[in-house]
């Protein structure tokens, strides 16, 4: 047994009489060991500490954002983003000037955002359930694909989307959508609400890898999706679906710019009319490849999108292979079985594989 | 619709306890008072929302400290802790501020908590440094463990490892890891 094992039993209590009595025996006895369980009580006291801290920092900001803030500023940025990617940004100044100017939201529904949505359409929203089970209806009868019915379940926190990496189960979606969370279910035409579980994070993408439980209504099913994508040039017209309400939403626009927010190289900026919600959603470009993840918007500015590039999403999954999360997940650099196709078949082939994302946390 | 009213009392325990609804009350009871002191000081309403919190994070902490006692208002404690914060802020700023004493509230001396804050924060700092460079997934490893006492079965289930000794061992690294970080200098 590691000395840190018999920490961690004789600070949980999970240790018998006799060895308790031996353990603070030894710590009279053995200054080094003393000074070693010192150390790990510190550490874990330290670990204690930290994450109480968050959680009342997030409290106390969350309360001042809904019942103070006059939009919502969450910058999803890390800075230590900067050393990793090489952002272009030339001084500091300067990036407190665009920061007053226009700060990014990010997408999903909740925490100020979701109260803002709700107080507008408290009144409509029986009319709004109606309307789901009658396109829920259609788009069964479109694609024949399963039975969705809806069903009463808990309302989640926290929704968006999300968009599946194989025809296995794996899937992405934004971290900040995620992050605390509970739990995390799937749904959409042809998935029940199926739960997943976390399989890796990058905090600098802000992306979250998930596998779901059961994936075999997807697996009959071909992967229309491709990540082998050509050089994507400012102009290039792309889209995106998404579930910025219950049902699925298409948007369209052009590549804007190959920076994001704040001169960030590894983001593209795109001209859809983004949603809360579309987080987490594909970026596409008209061939079926996908180009990016949603990830957010400006606040003050209409039209204004933001998508983290797929070419660091595959860096990050083939990272993935040498870590010891040992992982089936390949990701399709073949055709797009998309390509030629008109844009509603397009949609039609995809929407199996884009996902209403339901966060649920404690 | 009745309006609930809060006794100072009624607020210590809702801090205990974490409780929402009193956490949002109290948060907006006070931070007019803050606001107005900070703003009338050299400050803006950025700031005084940041300095508002970190008062209620000191006032948080204490109040999860055994034998937590209030002897004052609350409104008295939490005014007392935001200006001594409010100040220390101007002073790292190196501003020359003009400070208007307000003879409007009363304050109560506060040194011994904003000592033992300051020494936290540090400690707080010094953490969060460590487990940034740790990075994922060992820094939600540790927390799963050690914070939210999942076991090794349900981390090795939620991380995707082959089995808990595996998972285990990645834990045993991680931990590792985080010592030689944090200890380091």
């Amino acid at each position: 047994m590691r000395a840190t094992d018999l920490f961690d039993n004789y600070l949980f209590g999970t240790i018998s009489n006799q060895d308790k009595l031996d353990f603070e025996a030894r710590l009279k006895s053995d200054t080094e060991f003393a000074l070693a369980f010192e150390k790990h009580r510190t550490l874990i006291e330290g670990l204690n500490q930290h994450e109480q801290r968050l959680n009342i920092k997030q409290i106390f900001s969350t309360i001042h954002q809904q019942e103070f803030g006059k939009d919502a500023k969450i910058i999803s940025i890390k800075e230590g983003f900067v050393k990793k990617h090489g952002k272009t940004v030339a001084v500091a100044a300067s990036v407190a000037v665009i920061a007053v100017i226009s700060t990014m939201t990010i997408l999903s529904t909740g925490g100020y955002l979701l109260k803002q949505q709700s107080n507008a359409i408290t009144d409509l929203k029986r009319d709004v359930n109606e309307l789901k089970y009658s396109q829920d209806a259609i788009i069964e009868g479109i694609s024949g694909l399963g039975s969705a019915r809806p069903k009463k379940y808990a309302p989640a926190n926290i929704e968006g989307t999300g968009f599946a990496l194989n025809n296995k189960g794996y899937f992405i979606t934004s971290l900040h959508m995620v992050k605390n969370a509970d739990s995390v279910f799937v749904t959409n035409s042809v998935l029940e609400r199926v739960s997943a579980k976390l399989v890796a994070t990058d905090n600098a993408l802000d992306i979250a890898i998930f596998k779901m439980e059961n994936s075999e209504a997807l697996e009959k099913t071909v992967y229309p999706f491709s990540f082998n994508n050509h050089h994507s040039e400012i102009g290039d017209k792309v889209f995106t679906i998404g579930y910025p309400r219950k049902d699925i939403v298409y948007g369209e626009g052009a590549l804007s710019s190959l920076s994001g927010y704040n001169n960030d190289t590894t983001m593209f900026q795109v001209s859809i009319p983004v949603n809360p919600g579309n987080s987490g959603g594909p970026l596409m470009d008209e061939q079926g490849n996908i180009i990016g993840v949603i990830r957010g918007k400006l606040s003050n500015a209409e039209g204004t999108g933001f998508a983290v590039k797929s070419d660091l999403l595959k860096q990050v999954i083939d990272s993935l292979k040498d870590e010891t999360l040992k992982t089936d997940l390949v990701l399709n650099t073949k055709k797009s079985s998309l390509k030629g196709l008109k844009r509603s078949e397009q949609i039609k082939k995809m929407q199996p594989f884009v996902f209403n994302i339901m966060v649920y946390k404690k | 619709m009745s309006k609930v009213t809060y006794t100072d009392l009624n607020f210590i325990e809702g801090l205990k306890h974490n409780n929402d609804a009193v956490l949002r009350a109290l948060y907006k009871k006070y931070y007019n008072l803050v606001l107005k002191y900070v703003v009338n000081n050299s400050g803006n309403s950025e700031s005084a929302a940041d300095i508002y919190q970190e008062t209620l994070i000191v006032l948080y902490e204490n109040v999860q400290k055994p034998g937590f006692e209030l002897n004052c208002q609350l409104q008295t404690y939490i005014f007392s802790i935001a200006k001594r914060l409010w100040l220390k802020q101007l002073r790292k700023n190196g501003s020359t501020f003009r400070f208007k004493d307000d003879q409007e509230n009363e304050v109560v001396d506060v040194t011994d908590e904003i000592t033992d804050h300051l020494k936290k924060e540090s400690d707080i700092d010094k953490m969060n440094a460590s487990l940034e460079d740790l990075g994922e997934p060992c820094k939600t490893i540790l927390k799963d463990f050690y914070v939210y006492k999942l076991n090794m079965d349900q981390i090795s289930e939620k991380f995707g490892y082959t089995n808990s000794d595996n998972a285990k061992t990645q834990k045993y690294k991680c931990l590792q890891r985080l010592k030689r970080s944090f200890f380091e200098d």
